[in-house]
């Protein structure tokens, strides 16, 4: 192992309880392995003489102790700390101290902590003494005091200075509270000494103090009470509007609340049933029905087609009505020739007898050049037909063309398609017409016109012309789905049978009324509440002969789509959306039930222009 | 009647003796703690000035310090210890005190002009303290002449303790330094002195008070 001389000492304190006496102690440094001795040496500033230290064990361990006898005040000590050891010395550095300036006592001695009260209030009395050693008695040391308190619990300690004074007091006690207390002294121009041993304390609990304040709290509590509880008895009313409003009683036409006490729902919900709706009652079922229909062309056509006015059966609606469809004005109502058509054949045919043959020249001419016009149109753009009125009404079923069928039914179909197919959309009509078609379709709605029993000829086309509209529609629509632009061929006007439309039930279904019994074979699967034979038009076979349904429902009607048939014009939207050709896009032709629209028109004439509504592409 | 005087201590002469005249004659204990409290002060001055020279005094300076034997105040023979001090007379020690005191006087005018050229950057600070050192050595010096009005003749008499230093306190930074420290180490050791001993005066004069004490 290596020696060495050993390193320097320091002195790191020196201190004087009592300004009498005081004792310095040094850090000794590494004794280089070998054993080290200390000593201290001091001088005195008036002289130069050197003394050791004369008490090292006192203190304790590397400490020097100066006696009462060694210890002057006012007096500069020079101290020095040598090590020494078997190899050499060091001095450590030298240090000048006033006795008077390193003054720090002892801790104040008995302490004592004593529960007292004022007023009922308990508060702390701490006591204590100065330490034994320090003089204050003769004024030689002057000492100040200071305390802390804490709660057993608390962290943070209450500081208090005392100054000069042995005893404090310590007030606002929490009750029942264990509280800590420690003492400390400092001389006037010294270090504070350490913290006194802790005195523990226990403050009694002074409920009875608290109590009596509780009480005072629940009595004005209570009468706060007593009076918010009398206030709102009073305005019990209001309160009672305000925090639970009244529920409103029903306003229900035809509700009883007695009857709803009553606990009877039947007789409840039978009040309210209001007799007049809904109409659920077939007999006046005719209010809700078109009247007519009502097919518009253009206004030049019209004009045109007006001049032949001769041609009275010639109830054309070709163009789609610019009349609303509930104006209850028939197709001969209308700025179309058709109407004027219509009229003339209104005028000319008062009797239901239909005479087919001899119109049918004129009807065929007619016919043909309504066609003509109808093509046109086509051409042109059905779309100003349609865009004239927005609306445009279907041809009535009569003109569906069926090429199938070589009689005038046939015709009439072919016409009747043709005009649905007018009104649904140029394009297919583009295709299909055909001059033959169109002749059967003008002269079947001629032959329509004609058919009308109803004096009431003014009025658009009878029902016949619905009724044959909504059966078409269904045939052209299974016309148009067996075939494509099977376009209708020339009719040939053959004996044309008439069924007079009497009107469209609630389920589409075209009421038609037969005219002459030899005209056409009928079957009869139409609702008739009058008695009457009705059927509905099945179809229009290759004779151009009217099939007519036996029974059932729409299943015939249209096949070709799944709507619901029910509807008014369901018939026409099926059939128009199922022509024959291929659907232009976005034309598709939409019918709007006008039910309650239906005017009732003495001869039953059924507006398909308040029913369907072209869509335009 | 501690209530009747005035507090501050430039009044205490003239407010003592109207006191006298007017409410009785003013304790003597009072009198003292007032006066023990002036001097608790002044001491205190001394130390706080003493910290703010060594917080930035070269330590080059501490060495070459002139000894304290060196006051001008030394020769004034002063107790060296707690027996020596309780055996002093209270007279002697009063004269012991206004000698001090007295001696100070000039030297603090010193200190206050060569504060203010004092090369240190806590100079302001410095001068502030030593001006205060002057009003209260001032305040003190008045109550102690009362004082010694009511003590025996032997309190009048005032030890002459000429300081020869003169203004000058040096010439450059360091010796200017080391001159300002020693004077104001010579001071406060007296202060502390003059405290000690009023202390003491106090403490024998409040002999029915002795939580005074």
């Amino acid at each position: 192992m290596f020696h060495s001389p050993p390193a320097k000492p320091g002195l790191t304190s020196c201190r004087s309880p009592e300004k009498e006496t005081f004792t310095c102690w040094w850090k000794p440094g590494s004794d280089g392995g070998l054993p080290t001795t200390h000593a201290l040496y001091y001088r005195k500033e008036s002289s130069e003489t050197v003394y050791e230290c004369p008490d090292y064990h006192t203190a304790g361990e590397n400490s020097c102790f100066f006696n009462k006898n060694d210890t002057s005040i006012w007096v500069n000590y020079n101290i020095t700390v040598v090590a020494t050891n078997a190899l050499g010395r060091a001095f450590s550095d030298p240090v000048e101290i006033d006795v008077v300036y390193i003054v720090k006592p002892n801790p104040p001695e008995k302490v004592t902590v004593t529960v007292m009260e004022d007023k009922g209030w308990p508060f702390l009395r701490v006591s204590w003494e100065p330490p034994h050693k320090a003089d204050t008695r003769s004024g030689w040391i002057t000492l100040i005091y200071e305390l802390r308190v804490k709660l057993e619990e608390e962290i943070d300690w209450e500081m208090h200075l005392a100054g000069q004074q042995k005893m404090f007091n310590i007030f606002s006690l929490r009750s029942g509270g264990k509280y800590l207390v420690e003492v400390r002294c400092k001389p006037d121009h010294g270090f504070w000494s350490e913290w006194s041993s802790t005195s523990y304390i226990k403050v009694p609990d002074y409920f009875h103090r608290e109590k009596s304040t509780w009480i005072l709290i629940t009595v004005f509590s209570t009468f706060t009470f007593l009076i918010l509880m009398w206030l709102l008895h009073m305005n019990r009313h209001n309160l009672k509007h305000c925090i639970l409003p009244p529920v409103p009683g029903p306003k229900i036409k035809g509700f009883d609340k007695q009857l709803l006490k009553n606990g009877k729902s039947n007789q409840i919900f039978s009040a309210l049933v209001v007799p007049d709706f809904p109409p659920a009652t077939s007999s006046n079922y005719e209010d809700f029905q078109v009247e007519y229909l009502e097919v518009y062309v253009r206004r030049e056509q019209e004009l045109v087609l007006e001049e032949s006015k001769d041609l009275h059966n010639s109830c054309l609606k070709s163009e789609s009505s610019t009349s609303d469809c509930d104006s209850g004005r028939g197709s001969c109502d209308s700025h179309t020739l058709l109407m004027a058509k219509c009229r003339e054949a209104k005028e000319g045919e008062r009797q239901t007898d239909r005479e087919c043959s001899p119109m049918r020249t004129e009807a065929q001419r007619r016919l043909k050049d309504w066609e003509e016009e109808a093509l046109n149109y086509a051409h042109a753009g059905i779309v100003s037909l349609e865009m004239s009125s927005g609306r445009v009404k279907t041809w009535p079923s009569v003109f569906s063309p069926l090429p199938r069928y070589s009689s005038s039914p046939l015709d009439q179909q072919s016409s009747l398609q043709m005009a649905k197919q007018l009104s649904l959309s140029t394009s297919s009509y583009l295709t299909q017409p055909g001059h033959s078609t169109k002749e059967a379709l003008g002269q079947s709605y001629w032959d329509l016109c004609l058919s009308s029993k109803q004096p009431h000829l003014l009025n658009p086309p009878t029902p016949v012309c619905r009724e044959l509209q909504a059966h078409s529609d269904v045939n052209i629509s299974s016309i148009g789905h067996k075939r494509a632009p099977a376009g209708p061929r020339s009719p040939a006007l053959h004996t044309t049978e008439y069924v007079e439309v009497q009107r469209v039930d609630n389920k589409d279904t075209l009421l038609l009324q037969p005219v002459v019994q030899g005209c056409g074979r009928m079957g009869g699967c139409f609702q008739m509440p009058h008695g009457e034979v009705y059927s509905k038009v099945k179809g229009v076979d290759s004779d151009n002969v009217l099939l007519l349904q036996r029974e059932g429902m729409g299943e015939d009607r249209c096949p070709c789509v799944e709507q619901e048939t029910n509807e008014v014009t369901g018939s026409c939207h099926k059939s128009c959306t199922v022509s024959t050709t291929q659907k232009p896009s976005g034309c598709i032709y939409t019918a709007v039930p006008v039910r309650d629209e239906m005017a009732t028109m003495a001869n039953g004439y059924v507006d398909t222009a308040t029913m369907c509504t072209l869509h335009t592409c | 009647m501690a209530h009747c005087g005035g507090t501050n201590g430039s009044k205490l002469f003239t407010m003592v003796l109207y006191m006298a005249a007017a409410c009785g004659a003013i304790p003597i204990s009072d009198l003292l703690d007032r006066a023990s409290q002036r001097s608790d002060k002044l001491h205190s001055l001394s130390t706080t000035l003493t910290q703010d020279l060594d917080s930035h005094f070269p330590p080059i300076g501490r060495v070459i310090m002139p000894r304290p034997s060196m006051c001008h105040t030394s020769s004034l023979q002063t107790p060296n210890d707690k027996e020596q001090a309780l055996q002093v007379s209270e007279s002697d020690l009063l004269s012991l005190v206004r000698s001090l005191l007295q001696a100070w006087e000039d030297p603090l005018v010193v200190l206050s002009t060569s504060a203010n050229t004092l090369p240190h950057p806590a100079q302001s600070i410095i001068s502030n303290k030593i001006q205060e050192l002057q009003e209260h050595s001032k305040s003190l010096g008045d109550g102690l002449v009362v004082l010694s009005g009511k003590m025996a003749p032997g309190a009048q008499t005032i030890s002459s303790l000429p300081y020869f230093g003169g203004n000058d306190i040096g010439q450059d930074r360091i010796s200017k330094l080391i001159n300002f420290n020693f004077l104001l180490s010579c001071f406060r050791r007296d202060s502390h002195k003059i405290d000690s001993f009023l202390k003491i005066l106090r403490c024998r004069a409040a002999k029915m008070l002795p939580e005074m004490c």
